[in-house]
């Protein structure tokens, strides 16, 4: 048995149900036993996964939606499936049915990023990568086909594709090529690795002696991203020796959760004309002379409207279709682990 | 399917009894005939209850007749929940099972497709054996259907019906058909996960020309051709290179599942291509790092197992990425444990420097599991030779930090140091003295303590007044462990400054002889009587000039590793253990994906066995040190101090040292024995059945031959002759693991190339060459399944040498014979 086999497929059945119910808790699945267990019964057969296809799915098995319950009110029906079968639909792709319509045709594109840093107790940056997504959602009428380049695809180090996504292109000319389930999906994700350039800097003090440990944590603006530096957040776990504190900030708010022992500095929006700072004095424990553990501190951030990767999308278009659809694109880049040691 | 909670309209308190069923069965009838609007509604408000019913263990069979009556409805969801209540009820019940064939026959005419394929599906899930002959009508028909939907279901009802009777369908003639189909059908939407059961249909069938149409399959499927693909030989190299340039795209799947199986086809390929298989792991390499670090922690844990095997296989090709190995402070710490490991693995010149910093930075760390794990990793990699002198400094700034796990864990790691690299002494020794033995409490940092202070008793000016007092307080020591240590390091101490111990060393041997424990009572007298006769001789014996280690004894042998890098992509690899050690006989094989939860209490049962086995491997590892000493006291004591003196984990290290020979069995027809042996004779020559044997069969002594060449050739050959031999019950009793056979084996010059199992059932692979054969020839295989409960020993030969084979058979035979006589 492969592991992964498993795994992904308990994935595949918890979005699948989450995206039917809206959520998955046990009394959402036992008020609605009966679609889970359509559900099951046509993603696994023989013990071996079947269809996993959402889009598929649905076709064949209607959600629970209102629309779907007014309709059966209003018509006095009561079969919460669809009498025409989508598997006579002589689709070339899977992962859509070819009937899809909407008034009003729309392609989003989010490239989400998230930045995996270790910074170490000297302050140098031992580790910085970018996990990255593009998430799409669309809304296309017929069968459209897309095409995507990017404005510099050389910096990414690893790719992975949705299944609907053509490699011959890819290889070729990286461009990506793909025919979009309907909805909301996951394009590809990428990895860009060795990057120099983190958006801020965190200069963490801890000095202990007799019993006292002053602390000073600096945070600020290293490389200008060109945009808001945005839910700045630094926590660390207090060290189990520290008896009380007495910290205070100039910028932002210290909170702690009494029960875990973790501080919480949050700074909001990042300042551009000061660098906020964070100090004072923790007591330790009666007996204890100097800080035995130190904490490592974690920074969560997020920017918009920009990929910290430096990955541009270039063009996009979309063929095969008579009407022009609407386009939208963003970007975002978040602290995922970006961590640092003291 | 959980039961409904009690307050959901669907299902009411649990029926009392009869009353319930009955008014169910009334309510039944009356919506049976009706055609009111709305009655669809209530029909599946009563199938509900129902099923609730029947999930909850209530039997509401008697009901069977009025659900069937009811489900004259083209409401698929009815239809489902009756399918699901008849499926049920079909296998407790035989009499209701052809009921429920005729009524689910009838339903596969269905006009309806949706219903005329969930018939079938339900028919074919059925699994009654006798009822096979049902089957085959409607599968017939499904696979001729017009509609897609139905034929998928067929498709994966010929893979049911080959489960339960293999015969029936070839005898239909469904494999040609399903080849059909396959090759036929444009309707790609059917292709993409019918395939899937074609697929497992084939992958039993062992068909290989899938490969060609892997991108049409949904990613399951893609993952059984793949798998199938793996144990695919390919006639020549650039049949190797085709299947890789179709598959290099697949490592760019988004399902991990798909590019875990792709990576398994392209080690299996390149296995005998030693350049290329290195290419590979160059390019799988990114896709790896890319699954680990992305995804959910189980995902990253089992991907990371795998890398953990490759990396643990290939060292050198992962030494420039060892930064991706970090730990971050969030994972979980059983990903830490996998990534210290590898960052021991991958340790060489050029990174050594930043690998023990960032381990340094994990010994402060929080986790107190992890921060002792970081310690050993920095031994480990100190033990390996590269820049030792920055990393003792390091271990030794670790003794500074005054944390009393630090410090337990850092002075057995300075002891393992110190008997590999004797020259880094007096660094090491000048902080160890500094070492407050109050903050030394773990008995295994205390027993490296006291070796250091017996073995450097002269480089520690306060050796003696230290060890004084560990002796005073030897009633509150609870170890034996660190008696038996206290007592050598005292004796030790007394050879080197035997003025100052002289004292010592008599208060030690008083309380070791009234010592509770037999061990340190026992070797207390040893001691004692071994004074008594000279001190010469005692210390001849007990502090013998030593040898630095240049070896220890690793944990897992390579045989293992290989074993589970065979498996690679499934289960095993996770465990870390090969799969005939945590599956059953019966589970293993083709049928690797039935349903059947028995396998899972299985594994579940065997990875405790696998925890405690692997427990017990790391306690024989730490003991090391004490137990060989013992051994030598013993051996040489025997011999009667003449013979030199062999370095502890050397006679470790050749097996024969931790093989304990019980007095008694080095009695003189054994002794002979071993001797005949060490000249290369054959056994046969003085065993009853060496009438038999051709004098022209002499094996090779020191044959070579790798797991996987062994593998391969297994494959290739067929089985030569199998016989079944009895075991005496001596040999039975002795059989309590795979280790006594094994040497007994390899004094027969057959050599055993995997083992294992858990008594009663153990399963060997042995070799042997002829002598003189040329290099890849003259081969005898050997498989050898023992049950020791029943006795018996069950062994297939398999061999390039046919005319041989009868002579080395009998050699066999009487080595097993003779095996615990």
């Amino acid at each position: 048995m492969p592991p992964l086999l498993g795994i992904e497929f308990l994935c595949k059945v918890a979005d699948v149900i989450s995206e039917y119910l809206g959520g998955i808790t046990e009394d959402l699945i036992k008020d609605n036993f009966v679609i889970v267990y359509q559900l099951l019964d046509e993603m696994m057969d023989n013990g071996f996964p079947l269809t996993t296809e959402i889009n598929t799915l649905k076709d064949m098995i209607a959600p629970p939606n209102i629309v779907s319950r007014m309709l059966s009110v209003v018509t006095g029906g009561s079969s919460n499936m669809n009498t025409v079968l989508p598997i006579a639909t002589t689709s070339n792709w899977p992962w859509r049915s070819t009937d899809v319509k909407y008034s009003n045709n729309e392609v989003y594109f989010d490239l989400v990023e998230e930045m995996d840093v270790i910074v170490n107790r000297d302050g140098f940056l031992i580790k910085y990568e970018v996990y990255g997504e593009i998430r799409v959602i669309a809304r296309l009428s017929g069968v459209p086909e897309l095409t995507m380049t990017f404005a510099n695809p050389s910096i990414i180090n690893d790719v992975s594709f949705h299944p609907c996504v053509q490699f011959r292109p890819w290889e070729t000319h990286q461009q990506l090529t793909f025919v979009p389930p309907d909805g909301e999906f996951k394009l590809m994700s990428y990895r860009v690795k060795k990057l120099k350039n983190t958006p801020i800097y965190v200069k963490p003090q801890f000095s202990s002696t007799g019993g006292l440990c002053r602390v000073s944590i600096l945070v600020g603006i290293r490389n200008d991203p060109g945009k808001q530096i945005d839910y700045t957040t630094l926590e660390f776990p207090l060290p189990s020796s520290v008896a009380s504190w007495d910290l205070t900030a100039n910028h932002g708010n210290i909170s702690s959760s009494p029960g875990s022992k973790t501080l919480t500095w949050t700074i909001g929006k990042m300042p551009k004309d000061k660098s906020p700072c964070l100090s004072g004095t923790m007591h330790l424990e009666k007996g204890m002379d100097h800080l035995e553990e130190f904490p490592t501190l974690l920074v969560k951030f997020k920017i918009m409207g920009i990929a910290m990767s430096g990955l541009r999308i270039d063009r996009t278009d979309v063929r095969n279709v008579t009407y022009s659809p609407h386009k939208g694109f963003r970007a975002v880049s978040k602290a995922a682990n970006y961590e640092i040691r003291t | 399917m959980p039961p409904p909670p009690p307050h959901r309209p669907t299902s009411t308190s649990t029926p009392s009894g009869k009353g319930e069923l009955a008014e169910l069965k009334t309510q039944l009838r009356q919506l049976a005939g009706s055609r009111a609007p709305g009655v669809e509604d209530l029909k599946r408000e009563l199938y509900k209850k129902v099923i609730s019913y029947m999930t909850i263990g209530i039997d509401v069979s008697p009901l069977f007749s009025e659900m069937v009556m009811c489900s004259a409805t083209s409401d698929v969801v009815l239809k489902k929940m009756c399918y699901l209540y008849v499926g049920n009820y079909a296998r407790v019940h035989p009499d209701l099972a052809l009921l429920t064939i005729n009524f689910l026959q009838k339903d596969c005419q269905d006009e309806y497709p949706m219903i005329r394929g969930l018939a079938l599906r339900s028919l074919c899930s059925l699994r009654v054996q006798n009822l096979v002959e049902y089957l085959v009508g409607p599968l017939r028909s499904g696979l001729k259907d017009t509609h897609g939907y139905v034929r998928t279901v067929a498709v994966l009802g010929v893979l049911k019906l080959y489960h339960i009777a293999p015969n029936a369908c070839k005898d239909n003639d469904f494999p040609a058909m399903l080849k059909e189909l396959i090759h036929r059908d444009g309707d790609s939407q059917l292709h993409f996960s019918f395939v899937s059961g074609g697929i497992q249909f084939f992958y039993l069938m062992n068909n290989e020309h899938m490969i060609y149409m892997i991108k049409d399959f949904s990613e399951w499927a893609q993952c059984l051709v793949l798998e199938m693909v793996a144990k695919y030989v390919p006639e020549d190299p650039n049949e190797t290179f085709d299947i890789m340039n179709l598959l290099e795209d697949r490592l760019q799947h988004a399902n991990s599942a798909v590019v875990l199986a792709t990576i398994k086809v392209f080690l299996n390929l390149t296995m005998s291509m030693a350049d290329v298989h290195q290419q590979v792991y160059e390019r799988i390499k990114a896709p790896l790092m890319t699954l680990v670090s992305s995804g959910s922690p189980e995902q990253s844990y089992a991907v990371l197992c795998h890398l953990h095997l490759l990396v643990m296989r290939a060292p050198v090709l992962f030494s420039s990425d060892y930064k991706h190995f970090y730990c971050r402070y969030s994972d979980p710490s059983y990903i830490k444990k996998l990534k210290l490991e590898m960052l021991t693995a991958v340790a060489n010149e050029n990174n050594t420097y930043e690998i023990v910093t960032e381990l340094s930075e994990y010994a402060a760390n929080v986790d107190v599991a992890i921060a002792r794990e970081s310690i050993r990793a920095v031994g480990k990699i100190a033990l390996q030779q590269y820049d030792v002198n920055a990393i003792v400094d390091r271990l030794l700034q670790f003794l500074e930090m005054e944390k009393d796990y630090v410090t337990a864990e850092t002075l057995v790691l300075v002891k393992d140091l110190l008997r590999k690299y004797p020259q880094w002494s007096q660094d090491c020794i000048a902080v160890v003295g500094n070492v407050s033995s109050k903050h030394v409490q773990e008995p295994k940092a205390k027993a490296a303590l006291l070796w250091m202070l017996g073995e450097y008793a002269l480089e520690m000016p306060d050796a003696p007044y230290v060890l004084e007092g560990f002796v005073e307080s030897w009633a509150e020591e609870e170890s034996p462990e660190v008696r038996l240590e206290l007592l050598t390091a005292v004796a030790k101490c007394f050879f080197r400054r035997a003025p100052e111990t002289q004292k010592i060393l008599g208060a030690a041997l008083a309380a070791a002889l009234s010592d509770a424990h037999q061990d340190v009572h026992d070797r207390g007298l040893l001691y004692y009587r071994l004074l008594q006769h000279g001190v010469e001789t005692a210390e001849r014996v007990i502090n013998p000039p030593k040898q630095a280690v240049s070896v220890f004894a690793d944990t897992q042998s390579s045989e293992i590793k290989d074993r589970i890098f065979d498996e690679f992509n499934t289960l095993a690899v996770v465990y870390q253990q090969p799969s005939y050690m945590f599956l059953d006989k019966e589970h293993r094989g083709a049928f690797e994906f039935s349903d059947d939860t028995s396998t899972n209490a299985s594994v579940t049962e065997s990875s405790e066995t696998m925890l405690a086995s692997q427990s017990v491997d790391a306690n024989d590892n730490d003991l090391l040190l004490s137990a060989s000493e013992k051994e030598d006291t013993r051996g040489n004591l025997v011999s009667n101090g003449s013979s030199s003196y062999v370095a502890p984990s050397n006679s470790l290290i050749d097996g024969l040292g931790s093989f304990t020979v019980p007095p008694a069995a080095s009695s003189l027809p054994t002794a002979s024995f071993a001797i005949d042996d060490l000249l290369g004779l054959s056994l046969s020559t003085n065993s009853p059945e060496s009438t038999l044997a051709q004098p022209s069969l002499v094996l090779n002594a020191k044959p070579a031959l790798n797991p996987g060449a062994f593998q391969q050739k297994w494959r290739q050959l067929p089985v030569a002759s199998t016989e079944d031999y009895g075991l005496s019950s001596q040999a039975a009793a002795n059989l309590t693991g795979p280790q006594p056979l094994l040497k007994h084996m390899q004094t027969h010059l057959i050599h055993c190339i995997a083992s294992g199992g858990q008594a009663p059932n153990f399963k060997f692979f042995f070799f042997a060459q002829k002598s003189n054969a040329s290099t890849g020839l003259g081969y005898f295989l050997v498989e050898c399944i023992i049950n020791v409960t029943a006795r018996k020993c069950t062994v297939n030969y398999k061999t390039d040498e046919s005319d041989l084979l009868e002579s080395f058979a009998a050699v066999f035979k009487s080595a097993i014979l003779n095996f615990g006589v």
